[in-house]
């Protein structure tokens, strides 16, 4: 591969090739053709982006613990769980709309999560881990059907109609998943394909 | 914030180039202007030489796959309308909502703010990317030059907004999981649901089938000189996209 190709960035929505230069904090550099975005100035460093993680982690495993909603109806009470919520469907016989709810809201999040913390802990100690383009290929993925923020805007929506029909409450996991909500936009906004930079 | 041109693009005069989707890593385009493999043999791929992903031109088979999942989509989203999404039982009654009568009630109640969220999610997100993928299909192959920018753009909204319409379905699964009082009062899914889930599945699918660059693309040469037999185009396709 020659120099001339290192410095080069390919527009990932239009394929246009730019010359690239280091970039100023805060400017963003689009696409000559498409307009779409081939880079930021601002990234994210790999502690930061790792201390991000791990709270993302803890959080969103509060938020799989813990109650999302609470309802009380003439004297019987009822609390919900994601993990609850997704066997309730399974049980009542509509297993396909429980899978899809298990790897849009559980499977892919944890995934998410969990690569990046076997992908980032051994770079942050200099080391590359097993895998390492298998894990961002993955990650990829997972980004794209990770739906953790419209989970949480789902629980709120329910909290309000259920709201019309009995005491309802929200639980301390409706608190995490919107913490959670945060957390993972921040970290899905550092990308993935910084990562092998600090591979070379 | 202005957007500073820190990135100018590269010089006409250079090979042609492929970016890595996985790692951003910029290669050489082995395969470009390669004669297409005879029929039988398995086709040559590029793979990155940082991280071993394939490398393609163009995503092979875009058009057909987007316009798979987009029918598929658009033929499900009628009894995703039609048919209940979710039954409530009471001691009294026993009631059947569909997607639109969700909103309505909502509307009904005063909620205006959150029945007009639900619409964006339910029904106008569904609609937006069933249109918009059908249309750049469509322009990817009858017109290719007609308003490159403003289509880019479109494509790069359904791509942002895309998983937003599952909304509906994770409220009802949580008032289905939560609402369990036996005859006294429950929630239950309906069919609507699993096929309103599966509009949103497909045309998610049919997004990421879809390649935007397609956009920028001009129609083959060879085809117009019509020196070349007629399924020179679709050649020249396949020979890039292998």
């Amino acid at each position: 591969m020659s120099r001339e190709q290192n410095s080069l960035v390919v527009c990932e929505q239009c394929g246009l090739a730019h010359r690239w230069r280091p970039l100023a904090p805060s400017s963003v550099a689009r696409c000559a053709r498409c307009e779409a975005i081939l880079g930021r100035g601002h990234r994210l460093t790999l502690p930061t982006l790792l201390s991000l993680t791990i709270t993302a982690t803890v959080v969103f495993l509060i938020g799989l613990g813990s109650d999302v909603l609470s309802l009380d109806m003439r004297g019987v009470a009822r609390a919900m769980t994601l993990p609850g919520a997704i066997s309730a469907m399974w049980e009542e016989g509509h297993e396909s709309v429980a899978v899809l709810t298990a790897i849009t809201a559980l499977v892919a999040p944890a995934l998410f999560l969990g690569l990046r913390l076997y992908v980032l802990v051994p770079l942050a100690a200099g080391r590359v881990p097993r895998g390492f383009a298998a894990c961002v290929r993955l990650l990829h993925q997972a980004g794209r059907w990770s739906m953790v923020e419209v989970f949480t805007i789902g629980a709120l929506l329910s909290l309000v109609r259920l709201s019309s029909l009995a005491d309802a409450a929200p639980g301390p996991g409706l608190l995490a998943f919107g913490a959670a909500m945060v957390l993972f936009a921040a970290i899905e906004s550092a990308g993935l394909k910084h990562l092998w930079w600090q591979v070379r | 914030m202005s957007a500073a041109p820190v990135a100018s693009p590269a010089d006409a005069g250079l090979p042609p180039v492929l970016g890595c989707e996985s790692c951003g890593l910029v290669s050489a385009d082995a395969l470009a202007g390669a004669e297409m493999e005879p029929a039988g043999r398995p086709p040559r791929i590029q793979k990155c030489s940082r991280c071993g992903h394939v490398l393609h031109a163009r995503k092979p088979m875009s058009v057909q796959r987007t316009w798979a999942c987009v029918l598929a989509a658009a033929v499900l989203y009628l009894p995703a309308n039609v048919l209940p999404i979710m039954t409530t039982v009471s001691a009294l009654q026993r009631e059947e909502h569909t997607l639109i009568g969700g909103i309505l009630e909502l509307w009904a109640d005063g909620s205006w703010g959150l029945s007009v969220i639900v619409f964006i999610a339910s029904i106008a997100v569904p609609v937006l990317k069933i249109g918009v993928l059908g249309l750049l299909a469509w322009t990817t192959r009858h017109a290719p030059a007609w308003r490159r920018l403003e289509r880019a753009k479109l494509y790069r909204l359904v791509e942002t907004v895309g998983h937003w319409s599952m909304l509906d379905v994770y409220v009802v699964v949580l008032l289905g999981a939560t609402i369990r009082f036996g005859p006294l009062a429950s929630v239950q899914a309906g069919p609507g649901l699993l096929a309103f889930a599966s509009v949103v599945v497909l045309t998610m699918l049919a997004t990421y089938a879809f390649d935007p660059k397609l956009i920028w693309d001009d129609p083959a040469p060879v085809a117009r000189h019509g020196a070349l037999p007629a399924n020179a185009t679709e050649t020249a396709h396949a020979g890039r996209s292998a």
